[in-house]
């Protein structure tokens, strides 16, 4: 034997034993799937915070990730491959999962799957997810008193739940400080296509309007040729004033990290128990971000005040009177909605310009 | 506003906008077509364009030396398809998939840690016209010229036709192939930092979306014609500014639907320029050699 062999042998066996001694050494192993790339700068981006969150402050924890996964039976195939890499926990990042995580969740009884958001539990499936219509709700506020046409626009995605939600507590915080405010809203049909969120924000801009929401992937795109055309935007998901430091008046983030470490805990304590957690402003899982320059003083005031009732509870983004996009009633005064009709919503409320479909 | 003012105000500088990156691409794959080669890797040419690009501007703080960048990364690229189609003699198909595949898989790799990055960008000009549209339309002309009204363009058309004629005139088909295909290169680098740096200002994963082989397509209903390449990309940015100012308007239309009109768009004119080629006695411009590579 060439003294060349011996030694990839020797690698060989190294590398065979490493994992196995790795298992030993790590009790706990987490396993990520991403929808998209991990450095979106936006969602995804927002999700891998939470997960390098996670690694920092639970000892000897050992997490894999994998991105680009579609909502796809494509994504059974990576959870298997995860669980056989030795993870326990599966955090399955994006809400088209869920089906999946139910299905897997009945073949492997001793792995927690953690969803982002939806409805549906199984024994060992549970669902995390966090309000951020107050935040975008406080945002709104913002785009309202900024704008001086009083026509807002919102670059959605898709429409689903999610998406719709955030335009109607962006509009319902704009018509706050301006009764007649409204909002286009156009949908790219994609969460991360950069040339089509360029080409909706010129459209809109063009159409007189002043001030851009919006919730693709990322932010970035349609903030910067609002910051090109001297107009301004609302971001969600991820701060990106840096990238537009004068389009931005500010945005609903997320941290994920607190929850998902929280859960972590629940599980390797054994207390964890199927459920939908919610977060939101109050639980700091959602982040109304800092104001940009074009947010006059007296307007931070008002939106601060408004934050501060929130946080205190006395103020409900969804309790009633709310009226739909045709004027019929959606809520009655003084009514609260329930979390179901929430994260089912398929209406637009008044003054909402545009189709959910 | 009404639904009209709406729709019109400024479509056609957003088309103009829309169309820049696709008919840089698409001049490039003119070239390269018109030399004999379909080239399927210029989707990942645009990406290695859009991220080298973007990372030069990073670097430079010039979206000027950021276009230069991406040009030559696209080239670069387009120099492994020569390789594979020229040098290896592979099949044109699965040598262009194969680059399109390590371009994004190149650009992805490098682009991560240019993920919201801040560059300066060019300022919009008069109208909201910006420098690659300019140099997009100046192009046009440009590579028209080259092609039929030099004697180098004559080289490149005759080759086009047919190698073996080409090389009975004293020409070294090789080089004039291989010269198509990077030149191609170029062009699709230039297209794919032009969506980076100014489109967008934006560097993503995988964000040309298809546009590189729109392009592929195109050249067919441009008759391999660069005059014609404008109206070609001109379609399809219409038909992207629409399916926009139609939803901003409030049409009663699906934005599903909407979504698809650039690509049905393209598509219906494409078959019919299909249809009517195939009665036509010359191939309506399409260069022999090239009908050799689909009847071989």
């Amino acid at each position: 034997m060439t003294p060349n062999r011996r030694l990839s042998l020797i690698a060989l066996a190294a590398a065979l034993a490493l994992p196995a001694l790795a298992a030993q050494a790590a009790p706990l192993t987490i396993g990520y799937i991403y929808v998209g790339p991990k450095k979106d700068f936006g969602y995804n981006t927002s999700m891998d915070r939470g997960r390098l969150f996670v690694e920092k402050n639970v000892k000897g924890v050992k997490t894999l990730h994998v991105e680009n996964i579609p909502e796809t039976a494509e994504v059974e195939k990576v959870m298997e491959r995860m669980i056989r890499a030795g993870a326990t926990i599966i955090f399955a990042t994006s809400y088209g999962y869920l089906d999946y995580a139910i299905s897997l969740g009945k073949k492997y009884p001793k792995v927690t799957f953690l969803h982002a958001g939806g409805l549906q539990l199984g024994d060992n499936v549970g669902t995390y997810w966090a309000n951020s219509d107050d935040a975008m709700y406080l945002a709104g506020m913002a785009a309202g008193a900024v704008s001086k046409s009083g026509k807002l626009g919102f670059i959605g995605a898709f429409p689903i739940p999610q998406v719709v939600r955030s335009i109607n507590a962006f509009t319902l915080g704009a018509q706050s400080v301006n009764p007649k405010a409204t909002t286009t809203v156009v949908w790219t049909g994609g969460w991360l296509l950069p040339p089509k969120e360029a080409e909706a924000a010129n459209s809109l801009l063009d159409a007189g309007i002043d001030v851009i929401g919006g919730q693709v992937d990322s932010p970035m795109t349609y903030a910067q040729t609002a910051e090109k055309r001297r107009a301004h935007v609302v971001g969600k998901d991820v701060d990106v004033s840096h990238l537009a430091p004068k389009a931005v008046l500010t945005g609903a983030s997320w941290d994920w990290g607190p929850t998902m470490l929280k859960l972590v805990n629940e599980v390797k304590a054994g207390t964890w128990k199927p459920s939908h957690v919610r977060g939101d402003m109050k639980d700091g899982t959602v982040v109304l971000d800092k104001f940009g320059p074009a947010v006059p003083e007296a307007v931070r005031k008002t939106i601060l005040a408004k934050k501060e009732e929130i946080l205190a509870d006395k103020f409900k983004v969804w309790s009633g009177p709310i009226t739909g996009q045709d004027g019929k009633s959606i809520l009655a005064a003084g009514a609260a909605m329930p979390m179901e009709q929430l994260e089912s919503m398929q209406f637009f409320v008044k003054g909402v310009i545009g189709t959910v479909k | 506003m009404t639904s009209a003012e709406i729709i019109l105000t400024g479509l056609l500088i957003s088309a103009l906008r829309s169309a820049t990156p696709l008919l840089l691409a698409l001049l490039g794959e003119c070239l390269t077509q018109r030399v004999g080669r379909i080239n399927l890797g210029i989707e990942g040419q645009m990406l290695v364009g859009a991220v080298a690009g973007y990372a030069t501007v990073a670097a430079s703080g010039n979206p000027w030396m950021g276009l230069v960048g991406g040009a030559l990364a696209g080239a670069a690229l387009s120099s492994v398809y020569a390789w594979l189609t020229v040098v290896a003699q592979a099949n044109q198909f699965a040598s262009g998939l194969a680059v399109w595949m390590l371009g994004f898989g190149l650009s992805a790799y490098f682009g991560s840690q240019f993920v919201g990055v801040r560059i300066e960008g060019f300022e919009p000009g008069a109208a909201g016209l910006t420098p690659t549209v300019v140099m997009a339309l100046v192009l046009v002309p440009l590579t028209a010229l080259w092609l039929y009204g030099t004697r180098e363009g004559l080289k490149w058309r005759a080759v086009g036709e047919s190698e073996a004629n080409a090389r009975a005139m004293g020409i070294v088909p090789w080089r004039i192939v291989v010269s198509g295909i990077v030149v191609g290169g170029l062009f699709s680098g230039l297209g794919g930092a032009a969506l980076s740096i100014d489109t967008t200002r934006t560097w993503a994963e995988g964000m040309t979306a298809g546009r590189g082989l729109v392009a592929v397509g195109l050249v067919i209903v441009a008759r391999w014609n660069p005059w014609l390449c404008l109206p070609a990309a001109l379609l399809f940015g219409v038909a992207e500014a629409l399916s926009f100012r139609l939803q901003a308007a409030d049409s009663a239309v699906s934005a599903h639907l909407l979504h698809m009109l650039p690509y049905l768009a393209s598509l219906l004119v494409f078959v019919i320029t299909c249809v009517r080629l195939r009665h036509h006695p010359q191939g309506g411009g399409a260069p022999a050699g090239l009908r050799a590579v689909f009847e071989r």
